[in-house]
């Protein structure tokens, strides 16, 4: 198969003179969103106590022990501004993202040390399963950085109980090891009830020597038995039994390396813990990259750069999805699905570091003359129709049989709507999509880059498709809502209009309920805002894109549970004629 | 010559090319507003703008002539 994939067609034109020149606004506008999220992730970074005193205790923050451990490079952050609970601390108090430790790729999460020494809070059981969600769909080593002193008390109510609180994440940890994905933990500090948890139920534990880990803390075993309320005599009692047990926690060293021998490792420095990591990440079961290269890995020939000028900040202005696409992927090469049918929609192959991807992606602008058949309306991008939706189902159910993972590009403002759109069976070729996408079972991942709107973006591979969906990425002009906000007004109060003007009621009061409405679709549709309730897992600068689609690419590739040898691939046969 | 036409029914809301002016293949030549959207029309070949036969705000039907390339 050579032939079909070592060289395939370019695309994608070379930026005008007069398009650089018209978008300097748009790029502007870009940029001052871009600086606006990496000012909130700078915040989120330096939350609680600073690292400088964090070192004066002889123990390193958890960015540092990052730093470390992951191969320089290759950190991809994800679920940086993520507080779906709006806590006041600004985070979920724990880090994650996709990197490479000893040239394998992993799914990395650690408790940020420097906040209530790593403390439980609201958000973070939330977090936690889209980061061990993130391992499995992948199929690669989850590793921990655990630094956990339970519980913030006083907001245990938040996330202590229910379905998917702070407990799932333990039985997530044993479902991943069923499943031959191993956990690795490095543990420091004080690591008391889920704390303690959260150090034993990964696969391997490596441990500082000052680290403990236990069903209860110091602060449990001495508040046991109450006594029906406190007085200067029992406060007495309690300092004594404290000191004591701060002196010597549950569940040290001692007791869980030289008793029961928990811990697989103790380290004396914190690195050497890191280390430990580092020589089990060398020993998991990872295919060398050229296993399932097709070709040799290249960077675009178009700059990446370009995309400041090609992605137009302003919702409504056009573009071309191709001059996009092509400046992401291995040396502007494609090979494209069906490109006669459903002009609406972009698929085709792509390679990402020499590895096979397919992409689909809604194109932008006017289509031609006649399209879509079935109506009297010319149609726009952005928008599905028949052909288009029939054209994904296809795609999506060739990679699936040829195990090729899935990138999904959206800006879509939705499926096309109306009588003659119910007739040409939108509504089920809509949720033949799903079928389709549920079926195929190949791991996904969805770059929002602009709109993603109705349910074009459940369709389209969204973060809803749960057991797909690795991943999801936003830009500094995502927005995503169910509709565009005075879409949304009209929606609401177009009938009480009518009855407002026919009993003589002056208009000015629900003029002004309608703007509010679409204000507050505006605010609540702004990357941050997305980044925040986990619409998206990570807001990315649009130069930053394809160091993700490689990350993606890698981790699929890393150890697939399944393959299509490629001399069997029919897709590739199929868009070659 | 070449005549640019409009593409579909809309307003044209951006001029971004003046007569005399040299333009390439693909180069953008003016924006319409149609079905909530800004749509480039693009240069069909290159040469020098002759004539732009609509202003900034006029309503355009489809195929109307736009400009002329010489």
């Amino acid at each position: 198969m050579r032939p079909y994939f070592e060289k395939m067609p370019t695309f994608g034109k070379a930026l005008k003179e007069n398009r650089i020149a018209r978008s300097q606004e748009s790029r502007a506008k870009i940029e001052a969103v871009e600086a606006e999220i990496a000012a909130l992730k700078k915040a989120k970074e330096d939350v609680g106590i600073p690292a400088a005193k964090i070192n004066e205790r002889g123990t390193l923050t958890v960015w540092q022990r990052l730093e470390y451990l992951v191969d320089p490079g290759t950190w991809q952050p994800l679920h940086s501004l993520y507080n779906p609970e709006e806590n006041e601390e600004g985070t979920t108090n724990v880090v994650d993202g996709l990197g490479k430790i000893c040239g394998r790729w992993a799914v990395i999460i650690g408790f940020d040390n420097k906040l209530l020494a790593g403390a439980w809070i609201a958000g973070q059981p939330e977090n936690i399963l889209r980061v061990t969600n993130l391992a499995k769909r992948l199929n690669i080593p989850l590793v921990w950085l655990v630094n956990c002193s339970g519980v913030k008390l006083p907001d245990q109510e938040k996330f202590y109980a229910g379905r998917r609180s702070s407990g799932t994440p333990f039985y997530r940890h044993a479902e991943l090891e069923q499943m031959g994905i191993p956990v690795l933990a490095g543990i420091y500090g004080t690591n008391p009830a889920g704390g303690g948890y959260q150090g034993i139920t990964p696969t391997i534990l490596i441990a500082h020597k000052d680290a403990n880990i236990a069903v209860g803390g110091a602060g449990i075993v001495s508040g046991m038995s109450p006594r029906g309320g406190f007085d200067v005599e029992g406060l007495e009692q309690l300092i004594a039994v404290t000191r004591d047990l701060k002196e010597r926690p549950p569940g040290r060293v001692e007791t869980h390396y030289d008793d029961t021998g928990f811990f697989t490792h103790v380290c004396d420095e914190e690195k050497g813990v890191l280390d430990g990591i580092k020589t089990y990440m060398r020993a998991i079961p990872a295919y060398d990259p050229m296993f399932f290269r097709v070709a040799e890995p290249a960077e675009p020939i178009l700059p990446t750069e370009d995309l400041y000028h090609l992605l137009p900040f302003n919702q409504k202005e056009t573009y071309i999805f191709e001059d996009i696409l092509a400046r992401v992927v291995d040396g502007s090469e494609h090979m494209e699905f069906r490109p006669d049918y459903g002009p609406e929609i972009y698929a085709g192959l792509v390679k990402l570091d020499g590895m096979l991807v397919g992409v689909i992606g809604n194109r932008q602008g006017m289509l031609p003359k006649g399209y879509p058949e079935y109506a009297d309306y010319p149609g726009i991008g952005g928008k599905l129709y028949r052909q288009g939706l029939i054209k994904m189902n296809e795609f999506v159910t060739h990679c699936g049989r040829d195990r090729i993972p899935v990138i999904w590009f959206q800006d879509t403002s939705g499926i096309d709507v109306g009588d003659a759109a119910e007739k040409a069976e939108l509504l089920g070729l809509g949720s033949t999509l799903i079928y389709s996408i549920q079926q195929v079972d190949v791991p996904m991942m969805l770059v929002v880059l602009r709109k993603g709107s109705a349910a074009a973006h459940y369709i389209m591979g969204g973060p809803n498709a749960n057991r797909q969906n690795a991943f999801t990425l936003g830009t500094a002009a995502t927005e995503i809502y169910v509709m565009h906000g005075e879409t949304a007004a009209v929606a609401t109060y177009a009938r009480r209009a009518v009855k407002e003007k026919d009993s003589g009621k002056p208009l000015e009061p629900l003029a002004e309920k309608m703007n509010e409405i679409a204000q507050k679709y505006f605010d609540t549709s702004r990357p941050a805002y997305c980044a925040r309730h986990g619409f998206v897992d990570e807001i990315v600068d649009l130069k930053a894109l394809r160091g993700y689609l490689k990350a993606f690419a890698g981790s699929v590739y890393q150890n697939p549970k399944s393959t299509c040898p490629r001399h069997q691939m029919l897709l590739p046969r199929i868009i070659r004629g | 010559m070449a005549e640019v036409l409009a593409p579909l029914t809309g307003k044209i809301v951006d001029i971004l090319v003046s007569p005399g002016e040299t333009v390439e293949e693909d180069d953008e030549l003016l924006i319409i507003e149609a079905l909530k959207m800004e749509n480039t029309v693009y240069a069909t070949c290159s040469g020098t703008v002759k004539e732009v036969k609509v202003n900034k705000g006029d309503s355009v039907e489809e195929e109307a002539v736009l400009l002329v390339i010489e």
